[in-house]
């Protein structure tokens, strides 16, 4: 043996680090990226509403269910599947956390739920609410139990309504403390008034796409033309992947086809409703003045949840960086059985 | 999956960091391709504590100077290990307190965290404290050329445009700096040496 060979020997044992092994050194070297002195355009983001609410008869109704549905839901008919815009090159961030997602979600245990069974959702949710005068966010941790074959309206709720937050730049009413504590179990929903492409139940999810182009295709059915349209594509994602649950192969496809929506861009650091901090990729809304960002853990690459945030105070009517919106998605099981809804 | 350098499909490390100067977050890429075997390679140097602030230190001075890399080479990987050498020279003296330890003990400082088996080439120790005594005896421009080449992999080209200086002078570096070496561990055939050690 050589003297290198010798001195390749030296200190061999020392290993080289796995990325989560080097979480200290990435957070200062992300600090510095988050920097708003960084070079380059400022980043832009967008102000939508994102939610759209399945209806609920009575009680609840303004806090109750968030199904994260896009918005475009014009009347009039369309004509059947148009041919989506062609695929942007995204920036290489937005590529590799979706394409890291996608294989997480393809490694993780997935659960065979039959119909007759019940999907167990919990989730936390930081939602808007207005009035004339004011407006707060409404905090709350949800149960959701729903029913493997059917939509919402055979699901069940539990909500434990928390301590209400600020709307970014308002003051919170006195009223929005007035519907604290624990609520249900209630009919999670009373109708179902989506378009049959904005379904987010087990049952149709499971039957989607499993390949990229395909899912993309289906991101776009009755989207709008342009930039508009690569919103409501943008917003779609959210709606299969909050309070329900995607189907490992749907779901690697739903991540691919979303890295391919043109105006896709890479947030540097993110925190869902629970406050888990992970990496984002996001669409800015000029006109709302907001940006709309899904959430991964930075090491695990699985989605946390979504949030949006002002980018443009006089577009959102609110403070710039402020979070108007936002969820974590923390758990899901199957259950046989889903609790009795509580008489009125 | 290798996260340490980029494959035929993925950007290379260049237009990244053209990418980056209007796109700040695109960096993080670059971090993810080398900080584990620049985190390894300093560790090497100067064990785990110190390693941590000289790779990050490392990335954020990179993050920095991203509008100052030369586009026209497609491989970050000399920029890089010639910011941590920079980096490195801070603590040339922890460095060689480490090796003269190590020279005198035939205890590592360095390796001791990761190392769990009592039984670790106790054998091979007469080699490893001749090796130590010689690297704490280089001048450090000598140990940064050795050590780039020896534990980093690097090409003589690579070595001389890490450490900013024309390829003879790493040519000239590298052969002094072994004939030290071959000097300590015994003279004209260090390989007796070397088996003796571990098989003695």
């Amino acid at each position: 043996m050589d003297e290198m060979a010798q001195l390749n020997l030296l200190r061999a044992e020392v290993p080289e680090p796995d990325l989560p092994g080097l979480r200290a050194e990435e957070e200062r070297l992300m600090a510095a990226i988050a920097e708003p002195t960084g070079s380059g355009p400022a980043r832009r983001t967008s102000r939508r509403r994102v939610f759209v609410r399945v209806g609920v008869a009575g009680g609840l109704a303004a806090a109750a269910v968030a199904a994260a549905v896009a918005v475009s839901l014009d009347s009039g008919p369309r004509p059947a599947l148009p041919a989506p815009p062609p695929s942007a090159v995204a920036p290489v961030a937005v590529i590799r956390t979706l394409d890291h997602a996608a294989e997480a979600a393809l490694r993780r245990p997935e659960p065979h739920p039959r119909p007759g069974q019940f999907l167990v959702v919990r989730s936390r949710s930081l939602e808007e609410v207005d009035s004339d005068s004011a407006r707060y966010l409404s905090d709350t941790r949800r149960t959701v139990w729903l029913p493997v074959a059917g939509d919402a309206t055979g699901g069940v709720i539990e909500e434990q309504v928390l301590a209400p937050k600020a709307y970014p730049g308002w003051p919170i009413p006195p009223e929005a403390r007035t519907e604290q504590g624990a609520h249900g179990p209630d009919r999670l929903a009373d109708f179902d008034g989506r378009a049959e492409y904005l379904r987010n139940d087990y049952a149709y999810l499971s039957r989607l796409p499993t390949d990229t182009a395909g899912m993309r295709r289906h991101l776009y059915v009755g989207a709008k033309r342009g930039a508009e349209g690569d919103r409501d594509a943008w917003q779609r994602v959210g709606g299969m992947l909050t309070e329900a649950y995607l189907p490992a192969a749907q779901r690697a496809a739903l991540f691919r086809a979303a890295a391919t929506i043109p105006g896709a861009e890479a947030v540097a650091s993110a925190q869902d409703a629970a406050g888990r901090a992970g990496v984002a990729v996001a669409m800015t809304d000029p006109e709302a003045g907001t940006r709309q960002e899904y959430i991964f853990d930075r090491h695990t690459y699985l989605y946390l949840g979504a949030r949006t945030v002002i980018v443009d105070p006089a577009k959102a009517r609110g403070t710039k960086g402020g979070v108007t919106e936002s969820t974590a998605q923390l758990s899901v099981r199957v259950s046989d059985t889903a609790p009795r809804i509580k008489k009125n | 999956m290798s996260e340490s350098g980029p494959t035929a499909t993925e950007a290379d490390d260049a237009s990244l960091i053209a990418r980056s100067r209007h796109e700040p977050e695109v960096f993080a890429e670059v971090f993810r391709r080398y900080a584990p075997q620049i985190k390894r390679y300093v560790t090497r140097r100067l064990g785990p504590d110190a390693a941590e602030d000289v790779v990050a230190d490392t990335f954020l001075l990179a993050f920095r100077q991203r509008d100052r890399y030369d586009l026209s080479q497609p491989n970050a990987r000399p920029w890089l290990y010639g910011i941590a050498t920079n980096r490195i020279g801070r603590h040339r003296r922890g460095e060689v307190r480490l090796l003269r330890a190590l020279a005198r003990t035939g205890a590592d400082p360095v390796t001791e965290s990761f190392t769990d088996r009592s039984d670790e080439r106790v054998s091979a120790t007469a080699v490893r404290r001749r090796l130590a005594d010689a690297l704490a005896k280089l001048p450090a421009g000598h140990r940064d050329a050795l050590l780039l080449v020896a534990w980093a992999g690097f090409g003589y080209a690579e070595a001389a445009q890490a450490l900013d200086v024309p390829i003879g002078t790493v040519r000239s570096r590298l052969s002094r700096a072994r004939t030290k070496l071959r000097e300590e561990l015994g003279g004209a055939d260090p390989t007796s040496i070397g088996e003796e050690a571990l098989h003695g």
